[in-house]
């Protein structure tokens, strides 16, 4: 249903002052996404996932190759018009607002103020604390808090196609299990094909299909079992290389 | 008594689709249209018709003033003093507004200058709306002034919105807080075209225990310019903040300039101000709920306003 063709997202640098670069984030991606499946996509910090994401969402611009969705090219198509079509994106860094509630956002993407309607989605959604409803999307909402609203802004448009980033970052260990079991019922109920982006077990183990991203390119296409040694892979230190002539800053992993 | 023009910008102002419950006093073109008291509510005029004293008897309590102003006399600068005397523990809300519709090619304004004395334990809301409207091309002025004192353990909620409409504002706006006294101020202003407004702020937190906070939202479109001034002084240990933010959209110009002044060790001031176009993020958020570009810019505004 989301195919892929051949993609590139290419951002142009200053490097040490020598005039302008060319640096490729997403390098020839090219794959299939299939009506009603659960990917996840994993992948090491800066490996460009979230750019991914936002090509397919229309918040960055095509470099060059093809987005086809439901066999339409949307190539071009500007955020609003995909959106439409039954694309919607979780933010990772989600926006905040002066002035504009939950309940403001919730109404937008579902189309209707209808209480009853706001309330049937809360619901479905898992959030229980109805004061939450009128909480302003603002700088005071906890990290945990804003991608809850994030979450169910996404489901509330009832897409097509949906894609998480992150959604579990900053969520406290009681609600992963019943995140993971709420966008799996969105996906097997209402045949919403859906893409994580995650780092999480729980998450690699809900889908149907990992893909793994490392500078650009899909690496991986398979189930978990087959994705671990790449995991441990990945895992090591890539830091190194580029920091060699820089004095030892230290090694993050 | 109330024609088509009054009764729009009645309704603009001060929400009025019909003469209001309680209190009232409507001003039109500088003189007095009609006026109403209450038991507890007293409105006398000052000599001259120069203006109204409204007062409160203390310990009222859910009760309502509502003093709109309307102008649609080209040429026309009116000026009016009110004092509001708000007695200890009472809790009352008091609606302004001054709406100029203006038909002709000479400019028209308005002054308004309001005293409030909150006595102890007095909660007072007000709300002031400005707007204007009409085909003509005179100027539409609106130079409000506004003095707060607070005694103890008094508290005032000022919100002060500038709708549209009005070519050239000037607001003061000054206040000397006592013990344990409460401020918040809330300032909303939209210009567009060759519009400018100017707000000036200087907020006196005299009394120990008191807080003040000010914010302030601009939005200023076209080429409009619009300039914010704050300054929190602080006498006593007391708690004061200044949140000001300015959106600027198309070619509009703002100066912003919250300052802190500490006279006493124990003071806490802070402040927070930012100005830039609507943050792409935002924008991109709303779009990918399905809004168009447009929709998103005036969702965002509208909430900012709010
Ligand atoms: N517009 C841009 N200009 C320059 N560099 C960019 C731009 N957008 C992304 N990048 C770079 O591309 C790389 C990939 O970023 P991306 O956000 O897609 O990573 P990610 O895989 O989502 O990482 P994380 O796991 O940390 O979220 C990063 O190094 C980032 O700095
Ligand atoms: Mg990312």
């Amino acid at each position: 249903m989301l195919e892929l063709i051949d993609l590139s997202y290419v951002v142009t640098t200053e490097e040490n002052g020598n005039g302008a670069g060319r640096r490729k984030i997403i390098d020839g991606i090219s794959y299939n996404f299939e009506q009603g499946r659960f990917y996840a996509i994993t992948g090491p910090n800066g490996s460009g996932k979230t750019t991914l994401a936002k090509l397919v969402m229309g918040i960055n611009p095509v470099t060059s190759g093809t987005i086809r969705f439901e066999g339409r090219d949307i190539t071009s198509l500007p955020i609003t018009e995909r959106a439409r079509a039954g694309i919607a994106y979780s933010f990772q860094h989600p926006a905040r607002f002066k002035g504009i509630t939950f309940r403001d956002l919730l109404a937008m993407a579902a189309g209707t103020e209808v209480e009853e309607q706001l309330l049937a989605l809360l619901r479905r959604v898992g959030i229980c604390s109805l004061s939450f409803m009128d909480k302003a999307v603002d700088a005071q909402l906890s990290g945990g808090e804003i991608k809850k609203i994030e979450l169910a802004t996404t489901i509330a448009r009832n897409p097509k196609l949906a894609i998480y980033d992150e959604p579990d970052t900053g969520i406290d260990l009681w609600t992963i299990k019943p995140m993971v079991r709420l966008l799996k019922r969105e996906q097997q109920e209402r045949g919403t094909t859906t893409i994580v982006v995650s780092h999480n077990r729980a998450f690699l183990e809900a889908a149907d299909v990992i893909l793994m991203i490392n500078n650009g390119h899909i690496v991986y296409e398979g189930d978990l079992a087959g994705a671990k040694p790449l995991l441990t892979d990945l895992s090591a230190c890539t830091y190194r290389r580029c920091l060699l002539e820089d004095q030892d800053v230290g090694c993050y992993r | 008594m109330l024609d088509a023009i009054d009764r729009e910008l009645l309704k603009t102002v001060a929400d009025l689709e019909e003469l209001p419950k309680g209190a009232y006093n409507i001003r039109k073109n500088g003189r007095l249209l009609v006026r109403n008291v209450s038991a507890n509510i007293d409105i006398e005029s000052l000599e001259d018709n120069k203006g109204i004293v409204v007062t409160i008897k203390p310990k009222t309590v859910n009760e309502s003033v509502h003093i709109p102003v309307i102008l649609s006399q080209a040429g026309l600068y009116d000026t009016v003093f009110n004092r509001f005397v708000i007695g200890d523990e009472a809790d009352v809300t008091i609606i302004a507004g001054c709406g100029i519709h203006c038909g002709g090619l000479d400019p028209e304004g308005h002054a308004g200058i309001h005293e409030f004395h909150v006595g102890k334990g007095a909660k007072v809301r007000y709300v002031e709306k400005h707007y204007a409207a009409g085909p003509g091309r005179g100027k539409r002025i609106l130079n409000p002034a506004t003095k707060v004192f607070l005694a103890e353990g008094a508290q005032a909620e000022m919100e002060l919105t500038q709708i549209g409409g009005v070519d050239e504002a000037e607001r003061t706006n000054e206040a000397v807080l006592g013990p344990k006294s409460l401020l918040v101020v809330t300032e909303r202003v939209l210009t567009e075209g060759t519009q400018r407004a100017v707000s000036r702020n200087v907020l006196t937190l005299s009394g120990p225990g008191s807080r003040a906070n000010m914010v302030s939202r601009s939005v200023i479109k076209g080429d409009s310019v619009q300039n914010f001034y704050a300054t929190l002084e602080a006498l006593a240990p007391c708690r004061g903040h200044i949140e000001c933010d300015a959106i600027i959209m198309d070619r509009g110009k703002n100066e912003t300039l919250p300052s802190l002044k500490a006279l006493h060790p124990d003071a806490e001031l802070t402040h927070e101000a930012s100005i830039g176009k609507i943050a792409s993020d935002q924008l991109t958020k709303l779009m990918s709920l399905g809004l168009t570009y447009e929709e998103a810019v005036n969702r965002i505004i509208q909430g900012f306003l709010r």
